[in-house]
């Protein structure tokens, strides 16, 4: 019992910080723009190719080639945002539909260039770790320990850089960080970068581990969903602890109880925290 | 990796191509129009674009030359497929479409099961012919005899491919494993396997469901593990899925046999799993690969998609041309009582692999609607997929 519920807890966490990856580009861009990225699964797809054709396609070696396709859906994402979001901003429902349009074009465009196929993308490193009496495959802690990394710096970031200070400012008070010369568009700019590089990040790590086609991103997208609503809207410390939250448990019920009762789980559990907790765990009460 | 126009986009062009081009333009005076409604994207695309690919190549193939002679007229074969998503809701959508707007009297599929028991009222009450993918034995009724099957199904080859494991495993494998997608075609999966499993004197030890949205089969494998089996039965999930199962079974330390006595596509568990996770998976095939005809339309659908063709298309090639036989032995295109019943007079029909397809269905159905096609046993060795034996 002991081996089972250690495993349970691993496989939740290499799940969870992937589910806080989504979350935190999901809640970011939320938090500074307030639009609800639909197109955020996409951004995942995105990266997921971008990481198949540069490590599978062109050979590259796979630390490059997740590194550079976390800066190619960044690219994407400041793109985005500057050719349209920036046109909505400040219209929630407009945003919401856009972003809703966008992602369906992104699918679309993928399907063209790629077609319906799934894809395996090549595997960083192969084999199993043991960890006491349970098992985890080494591609999985890669995954993990490359997650953690960029939380880490995506962490230093917000609270070491000017950059990420001017990112809070405009998120907590826009109105006051423009009075300070902070320019909003510029920042909208960064932030949506930054949002789409997190998504493309999650993307690019979990080619390998799962097979790469047009819509892997929708169950990412409401994981990512899931994750933001439990955690908080607009709370990165709220992503965090919902994504690992979210891993653990579906991990256990999908284990238990089987997949059906993890997903029914995971969505009560939103239900429950919209109404007993409508601000999430870590959200600021309106 | 090149980038391509592929396989959904190829195969809805296609249906235009196929009318438009080529000598039968000219001779040809009249269009018959056939449906196709699959999966075109997502998990069990590969089934649906081998349905689209196999009725278009034969279509093709017919017009070439010269067009279908029904009677005193000639007529273009023209190829309209919709894509069902593998939802029953999209999949009634296509077919009403097909059927109320295009004028179609003559449809294969639906594919998955879920959307071809939602569409089977329609198909009676219009009269259309369907010949479906479905593996539920619902999908066959005596009181639909519109809807017809084009190939066999688990229950027709999975007692004898149990009966091969049997034979060929050594006899310590006595512990069986089942997994399968929560949806009508797991359900029946699940069902036929665990009965069939301890038939033989097997232990099921554990069957699970999963949603076919899941990619992460760790938790449910971290169970079935623990159970210690020794055969692992993936069913009917898609090739795609099966593939990931293959590989994070082999992650979590599984040894012991991986069986796949459903939906075929070793290609694409392959794909999934990597050559070496996928060594040695037995799977279910509904065609040589080895067979001359085998290739022909596999270098066919290559042209057509610039994609591998599943296996299951050989099938609907087949069950193409056995249409526009039976369509050919009524002398008619409207009156779909009067093909149905020529069924009957055209089967048994040669396979383009050489083997024989009967009509068959009513000892488990209660009607003589379904298309018995000739089952093959394939092992993965080396990345490739060898014919072992066959599952008659």
């Amino acid at each position: 019992m002991l081996a089972l519920s250690l495993q349970i807890v691993l496989n939740g966490l290499t799940t969870g910080v992937v589910y806080v990856l989504m979350a935190l580009g999901f809640t970011l861009i939320f938090g500074i723009m307030r639009v609800v990225n639909f197109a955020h699964g996409e951004l995942y797809m995105a990266g997921a190719f971008a990481v198949t054709v540069l490590s599978g396609g062109l050979s590259w070696p796979h630390l490059p080639a997740i590194l550079a396709s976390v800066v190619l859906v960044g690219l994407l994402g400041a793109a985005l945002q500057r050719l349209l979001f920036s046109r909505v901003i400040g219209n929630e429902f407009n945003c919401m539909i856009l972003a809703l349009a966008v992602s369906i074009c992104l699918q679309s465009l993928a399907l063209i260039v790629f077609g319906p196929d799934e894809i395996g993308a090549p595997r960083p490193v192969t084999g199993v770790v043991h960890l006491g009496p349970a098992v985890i495959p080494a591609d999985r802690l890669f995954v993990g320990a490359v997650a953690i990394v960029l939380l880490v710096a995506f962490y230093l970031f917000l609270n070491k850089t000017r950059l990420g200070l001017m990112m809070r400012a405009v998120a907590q008070d826009p109105e006051m960080a423009a009075l300070h010369g902070v320019r909003p568009n510029l920042i909208h700019t960064a932030a949506f970068a930054v949002g789409s590089m997190l998504a493309g990040a999650a993307g690019a790590l979990m080619a390998p581990i799962y097979t790469v086609f047009p819509y892997m991103g929708e169950l990412p997208m409401m994981k990512a969903f899931i994750v933001v609503v439990l955690g908080g809207l607009g709370s990165l410390p709220g992503a965090v602890i919902g994504g690992l939250m979210l891993g653990i448990v579906e991990s256990a019920f999908a284990t238990m109880l089987g997949s059906t009762v993890a997903a029914l789980v995971a969505f009560a559990v939103v239900v429950a925290a919209i109404a007993v907790r409508p601000e999430g765990l870590m959200g600021r009460r309106a | 990796m090149k980038v391509k126009l592929t396989s959904a986009c190829g195969l809805l062009l296609a249906g235009a191509v196929v009318v438009g081009l080529g000598p039968s333009s000219a001779l040809a005076q009249e269009t018959l129009k056939f449906g196709v409604v699959g999966p075109m994207t997502g998990p069990g695309a590969q089934w649906g674009l081998a349905a689209a690919g196999g009725v278009q190549i034969a279509a093709k193939e017919v017009n070439d030359k010269g067009g279908l002679k029904v009677g005193d007229k000639t007529y273009r074969i023209e190829v309209i497929p919709y894509d069902e998503q593998y939802k029953a809701a999209v999949a009634v959508s296509a077919m009403q479409r097909l059927v109320n707007q295009d004028g179609v009297k003559f449809v294969f599929g639906p594919v998955s099961s879920a959307g071809t028991l939602a569409v089977m009222d329609i198909v009676k009450d219009t009269k259309t012919i369907g010949i479906t993918g479905a593996y539920s034995s619902k999908a066959l009724n005596k009181s639909n005899p519109y809807m017809f099957r084009v190939y066999s199904v688990a229950s027709d080859f999975a007692e004898p491919m149990v009966k091969w494991l049997k034979k060929n495993l050594p006899a310590t494998v006595k512990r069986v494993a089942i997994i399968n997608p929560n949806d009508e075609t797991g359900w029946d999966s699940d069902k036929l396997l665990s009965e069939l499993y301890k038939k033989h004197d097997y232990t099921v030890v554990g069957k699970e469901l999963y949603e076919r949205s899941v990619r992460d089969y760790i938790p449910i494998l971290t169970k079935l593990l623990a159970e210690k089996p020794d055969l692992i039965d993936v069913g009917t999930a898609p090739p795609g899925s099966a593939g990931l199962i293959v590989r994070q079974a082999r992650e979590l330390g599984y040894k012991g046999h991986i069986v796949k006595i459903g939906g075929s596509g070793p290609r694409q568990i392959i794909e999934g799993a990597g050559k070496e996770a996928a060594e040695g998976v037995i799977n279910y095939l509904p065609s040589d690969e080895q067979n001359p005809g085998y290739q022909r339309l596999s270098d066919a659908f290559k042209a057509m998609t610039g994609n591998q063709m599943n296996p299951l298309l050989v099938n609907w090639y087949d069950g193409a041309y056995i249409l526009m036989a039976a369509i050919q032995a009524a002398g008619t295109v409207s009156d779909t009582d009067k093909v149905r019943q020529s069924f009957a007079k055209v089967l048994p029909h040669k396979s383009v692999l050489g083997g024989t397809i009967r009509l068959g269905g009513e000892s488990m159905y209660g009607i003589d609607n379904a298309f018995l096609t000739p089952n093959y046993i394939g092992v993965i060795k080396n990345g490739d997929v060898v014919t072992v034996g066959t599952a008659e």
